[in-house]
C-alpha cells in the first residue's frame, strides 16, 4: 500500500534516470542520512562508535571498492588488504613528512590515488589470465604488498616491529578527537564515495564494466578496448580500498603495524561482497553490517538468555555459527542479501493484493 | 518472387583472395567479393561453409593468414575488434551476445559508447556535461526502441526475455552504433514466421531508412532470396557462387551444394 510508484510519471529523462526513482526509495534514504547525521550522535555511547558503527562504515567503503572490481567488472580480486595496506601506509608516509598538511582528507585521498596507481599496476595481467587466475595473481599481489611494509623500513620510518601510530588529526581545522568526531568525519566521507560510486557504475564507465563482465567477446567488437576498461576498474575499485585503508588506519586503529592489513583482511572484504550482492552498492552495505553485526552478536546471545559459557567455547562455538550461516545465505540466496532485499521490494510494490 | 533490383556503384568493402586456416583445418581459401555501399549482401552456404568465418574477419576477430580487406578504400592488414567499431563496423551474433545482468535500455546505451566521452571526473559527479552526455544518448537509444518496438522491456534485464526479442535488443545494440556497415550473423535463426517477418522488416526498413550496408548470414532461402540485392555463396570455405539472387537460384553449384548432386 504505502510503496507503490503509481502514478509517478517520469516527464522527462532526468527524473527518469535519477538514483532513486520512486518517492519513497528517496524519503527512507534521506531519512536514514539524517537519522545517521543527527540522530545518532545524541545517543550513541563510545562503544557502538568504536566497535560498530565506524568498522561498518570503513569496512563498507572498502566492499564498495572491491564490489565494483569484482561485482561489476568480473575481475576477482583477493588483494584487498594489500591496497589498503598502501593507502594506510601512502597516507601515513604524507601525514609524517609533509606535516604542512595537517588535513584528512588530502592525506586520504592521498593514500587513494597511490593505491589506485599500485591497484592499476597489479592490474596489467588481467588483460590475458582470468577468473581463478586471477585471483591467485592478485594473491600474489597480496603477499608482495605485505612482504613490502615489513621489509623496506623506510615505508614504516625505522619504528622496530614496523607499527606506527598516528595523532593530533585535524580536518580544515576541525580537531577530530572524540569518537563522535571520527564516526561524522567517516560518515560524511562514505556518504560522499557513495555518491560517487553510484555515478559512476550509472554511467557509460559503469556500462563498459559490466559490458566487460557479461560477455568480454560482444564487449570488445562494439568499441570497449579489454585493458582500459579492466584498468579503469582496478584503479577507482583501489581508489576507494586505499581510502578506506588510510581511514581503518587513521582512524579506527590510530597505531597499526602492516598484520593489520594480511590475508585474512581481503577474505573478509570478499565475503562482504559475496553475502551482500555482487553489483550492487546496496549490498557492499548489507554484507558489512553482517559481517561486522553477527560476530558481536553472536557473542552477546547466550548471555541474554542467562546462559553461561567460557569464553574459549564462545569464541569456538561463533566461528562455527557464523559459518554455518555464511553457507546458508549462500544457499538460499545465491546473490545475496541485496536480492533478498530487491525481492521484498517486489512483493511489497503488490501487496496486499498480489494477483 | 524476385529479389529487388537496385544499383549501387560504389564499394564499400572489399575483400580480395581471403585465406585463412586454424591449424590443419582450412575456414577459407581465396575468396573474394565485394559489398557495395547500400546494398544488402547475403552470405550463405551449408554449414561449416565458413560464414561466420568471413564475418569475424571482416570486423577484425580473426586475422586472415592470406589476402587484404579493403574497407571505405583503405586497404587494412591487422584490425582490432574495437578499431574495426571505430571505423563503422557492428554486428550481432549467431548465439545471442547481450549483456545478460543489464537491461535492454542499457544494452543499447552501450551501443553509443564510441560515443560518449566524458572522462572519470565529470562521471563521478554525474552533472553538467555528463549528464547532458546521457540525456543525449538517452534520446538517440529511444528513438531506437521505438524504431523496433521494444518500448515495453526498456527497464527490464535481458536475461529474462524470450528469444525473439533478445534477437531485437541486439540488433537495437548494433543500430545504437549508428554503423555504416552492420553485419547480422544468421539474425532469424530458431525464430518463428511471424518473428522473421518483424526482423525482415526491421532489416529493410534500417536499410531504406538509415542507407546502411547490410551483410547478414542467413539460412532460410526464401527470407534471403527475398530481402538481399547480391548473395555470395560459400561451400567449404569457397566460393561457389556470387550475384543477385535470380543468378545463384540457377546456379548449378550452388544447386549441387545445397540439394547433393547424382554421380
Amino acid at each position: 500500500m504505502l510503496y507503490r510508484e503509481a502514478g509517478q510519471f517520469k516527464t522527462t529523462y532526468v527524473a527518469d534516470q535519477q538514483i532513486f526513482p520512486i518517492l519513497q526509495d528517496r524519503v527512507f534514504v534521506l531519512a536514514v542520512t539524517v537519522v545517521a547525521f543527527l540522530a545518532v550522535p545524541m545517543f550513541a555511547s563510545p562503544y557502538l562508535y568504536t566497535e560498530i558503527l565506524i568498522p561498518f562504515l570503513i569496512l563498507s567503503l572498502a566492499a564498495i571498492g572491491l564490489n565494483i572490481l569484482v561485482g561489476y567488472c568480473g575481475q576477482v580480486s583477493l588483494g584487498t588488504g594489500g591496497f589498503m595496506a598502501v593507502g594506510a601506509y601512502a597516507a601515513y608516509n604524507l601525514w609524517l613528512r609533509v606535516p604542512e598538511v595537517n588535513n584528512l582528507v588530502v592525506v586520504f585521498l592521498f593514500g587513494g590515488v597511490m593505491a589506485a596507481a599500485v591497484g592499476i599496476l597489479f592490474g596489467i595481467p588481467s588483460l590475458r589470465i582470468k577468473g581463478f587466475y586471477l585471483a591467485v595473481a592478485t594473491l600474489a599481489s597480496q603477499f608482495f604488498l605485505d612482504w613490502l611494509f615489513a621489509r623496506v623500513k623506510w615505508l614504516t620510518n625505522y619504528t622496530p616491529s614496523g607499527s606506527v601510530a598516528v595523532g593530533n588529526l585535524s580536518v580544515f581545522g576541525w580537531k577530530i578527537e572524540t569518537p563522535a568526531d571520527r564516526y561524522l568525519l567517516i560518515l560524511g566521507l562514505v556518504v560522499l564515495a557513495t555518491l560517487v560510486a553510484k555515478n559512476l557504475v550509472r554511467g557509460h564507465i559503469g556500462r563498459s564494466w559490466m559490458a566487460i563482465r557479461d560477455m568480454d567477446i560482444a564487449a570488445e567488437i562494439i568499441g570497449f578496448r579489454p585493458l582500459r576498461t579492466k584498468l579503469t576498474a582496478f584503479a577507482v575499485s583501489s581508489f576507494f580500498i586505499g581510502v578506506a585503508g588510510a581511514m581503518w588506519a587513521f582512524l579506527r586503529l590510530g597505531a597499526w603495524e602492516p598484520l593489520a592489513f594480511d590475508i585474512n583482511r581481503s577474505f573478509q572484504i570478499l565475503f562482504m561482497v559475496i553475502i551482500g550482492g555482487l553489483g550492487s552498492l546496496l549490498g557492499s552495505f548489507l554484507g558489512a553490517a553482517f559481517i561486522v553485526l553477527m560476530p558481536i552478536l553472536l557473542n552477546q546471545l547466550p548471555g541474554w538468555f542467562g546462559i553461561r559459557m567460557s569464553t574459549a567455547l564462545l569464541s569456538h562455538l561463533e566461528f562455527m555459527v557464523f559459518g554455518a550461516m555464511i553457507v546458508f545465505f549462500l544457499i538460499v540466496e545465491p546473490h545475496g542479501l541485496a536480492r533478498l532485499w530487491a525481492v521484498a521490494k517486489e512483493k511489497l510494490r503488490l501487496w496486499p493484493f498480489p494477483h | 518472387m524476385a529479389g529487388r533490383v537496385r544499383s549501387f556503384p560504389d564499394v564499400l568493402l572489399s575483400v580480395a583472395n581471403i585465406s585463412l586456416s586454424f591449424g590443419g583445418v582450412k575456414a577459407l581459401t581465396d575468396i573474394s567479393f565485394d559489398i557495395a555501399k547500400g546494398e544488402i549482401r547475403a552470405i550463405i552456404g551449408p554449414n561449416g561453409a565458413g560464414k561466420s568465418s568471413m564475418l569475424n574477419c571482416i570486423n577484425g576477430f580473426y586475422h586472415p593468414q592470406q589476402g587484404a580487406i579493403t574497407y571505405k578504400g583503405v586497404r587494412r592488414s591487422q584490425m582490432r575488434p574495437h578499431e574495426a567499431a571505430e571505423q563503422g563496423i557492428a554486428r550481432t551474433f549467431q548465439n545471442i551476445a547481450l549483456f545478460r545482468g543489464m537491461s535492454t535500455l542499457d544494452n543499447i546505451m552501450t551501443g553509443r559508447n564510441l560515443r560518449m566521452k566524458t572522462g572519470l571526473f565529470w562521471q563521478a559527479l554525474h552533472i553538467g556535461p555528463a549528464q547532458r552526455e546521457e540525456i543525449e544518448h538517452r534520446k538517440a537509444v529511444e528513438r531506437i526502441i521505438d524504431f523496433l518496438e521494444i518500448q515495453h522491456i526498456r527497464k527490464a534485464p535481458v536475461g529474462q526475455l524470450p528469444y525473439g526479442l533478445q534477437k531485437r535488443v541486439e540488433l537495437g545494440r548494433a543500430l545504437a552504433a549508428e554503423p555504416e556497415l552492420l553485419l547480422l550473423d544468421e539474425p532469424m535463426a530458431g525464430m518463428n514466421i511471424e518473428e522473421k517477418q518483424d526482423m525482415c522488416r526491421f532489416i529493410l526498413d534500417v536499410n531504406d531508412e538509415f542507407g546502411t550496408t547490410i551483410c547478414l548470414i542467413e539460412h532460410d532461402m526464401g527470407v534471403v532470396m527475398d530481402i538481399s540485392d547480391r548473395v555470395v555463396v560459400l561451400d567449404y570455405g569457397r566460393k561457389i557462387g556470387d550475384g543477385v539472387p535470380d543468378e545463384v537460384r540457377s546456379n548449378e553449384a550452388v544447386v549441387a551444394a545445397y540439394l547433393g548432386v547424382s554421380h
